[in-house]
């Protein structure tokens, strides 16, 4: 029950990860799109610095929740994985805990290239965060379609 | 400024501990065992159950990182600023390098 509970709240974690960190990415990309009326444009119309605390705070609550489950992946369906020979979802999973790892060491100068007058490197970074964020949640959803924990 | 060599030192230090295997610690969790990273358990890995490297390899990074911080001069770091992208990407890319056995 716990563990259903615990991959419920990381889930929802990763979906608004996903949509803060898609929406900042895109209004980093297309800037000069404000004044369209296109859906694209009012999508990137929003003030990307505002979520800037949002999404490291998510993406630190993220690969807590996924840390904490990750003892129960290692015995419940890594194992299960081993023995139907599947090894590309396992590599699939060590990349997504590499990457959640390696995200979670970015945060102190994401949070720093967001602050005011601070612009450099500020793309480079926030894409980055955006692959890693879209990588674990559609890795983790097809892991979960293979064999979910319980 | 401090954030930006901290990242990068913690890239750099992520790879390094996981292609060298110097996880700080293992967890073993079948039992809820720690054990320091250069003192696996002796016991056979039927009986102790599967080792947990990524948490000793997060603490691993994270503190040579911060003396990778505290050594490095603010100028250095703010030259760093806008290549730091490069960092996490090679990372990534050294990752799924000693993870292709797997593929």
């Amino acid at each position: 029950m716990l563990v259903a509970l615990l991959l419920t709240a990381h889930l929802l974690v990763g979906v608004a990860l996903l949509g803060a960190v898609t929406h900042q990415a895109v209004g980093l990309l297309r800037p000069s799109a404000v004044q369209s009326r296109r859906f694209i444009a009012r999508y990137a119309k929003a003030d990307h610095t505002a979520f800037t605390i949002a999404i490291a705070v998510l993406f630190a609550l993220s690969v807590l929740l996924g840390g904490l489950l990750y003892p129960t992946y290692r015995i419940q369906v890594r194992i299960p994985f081993e023995g139907m020979h599947l090894s590309w979802a396992i590599g699939l999973f060590e990349l997504k805990e590499h990457f959640g790892g390696l995200g979670i060491g970015l945060l102190p100068a994401y949070v720093w290239a967001w602050r005011p007058g601070n612009v450099t490197g500020r793309v480079g970074l926030t894409l980055v965060l955006a692959f890693i964020a879209w990588w674990n949640f559609l890795v983790g959803h097809v892991l979960n379609n293979l064999r979910g924990l319980t | 400024m401090r954030g930006t060599a901290f990242s990068a030192a913690f890239c750099c230090a992520y790879v390094w501990a996981l292609a060298t295997n110097h996880p700080l610690f293992l967890y073993y969790p079948l039992h809820g065992d720690f054990r320091w990273g250069m003192q696996p358990l002796l016991t056979s890995a039927q009986a102790s159950g599967p080792a947990m490297a990524w948490y000793g390899i997060v603490a691993t990074a994270s503190l040579l990182a911060v003396c990778a911080t505290l050594c490095v001069p603010r100028r250095l770091s703010g030259r760093l600023t806008p290549y730091l992208w490069l960092f996490p990407v090679g990372a990534m890319l050294g990752c799924a390098f000693l993870l292709r056995r797997f593929f």
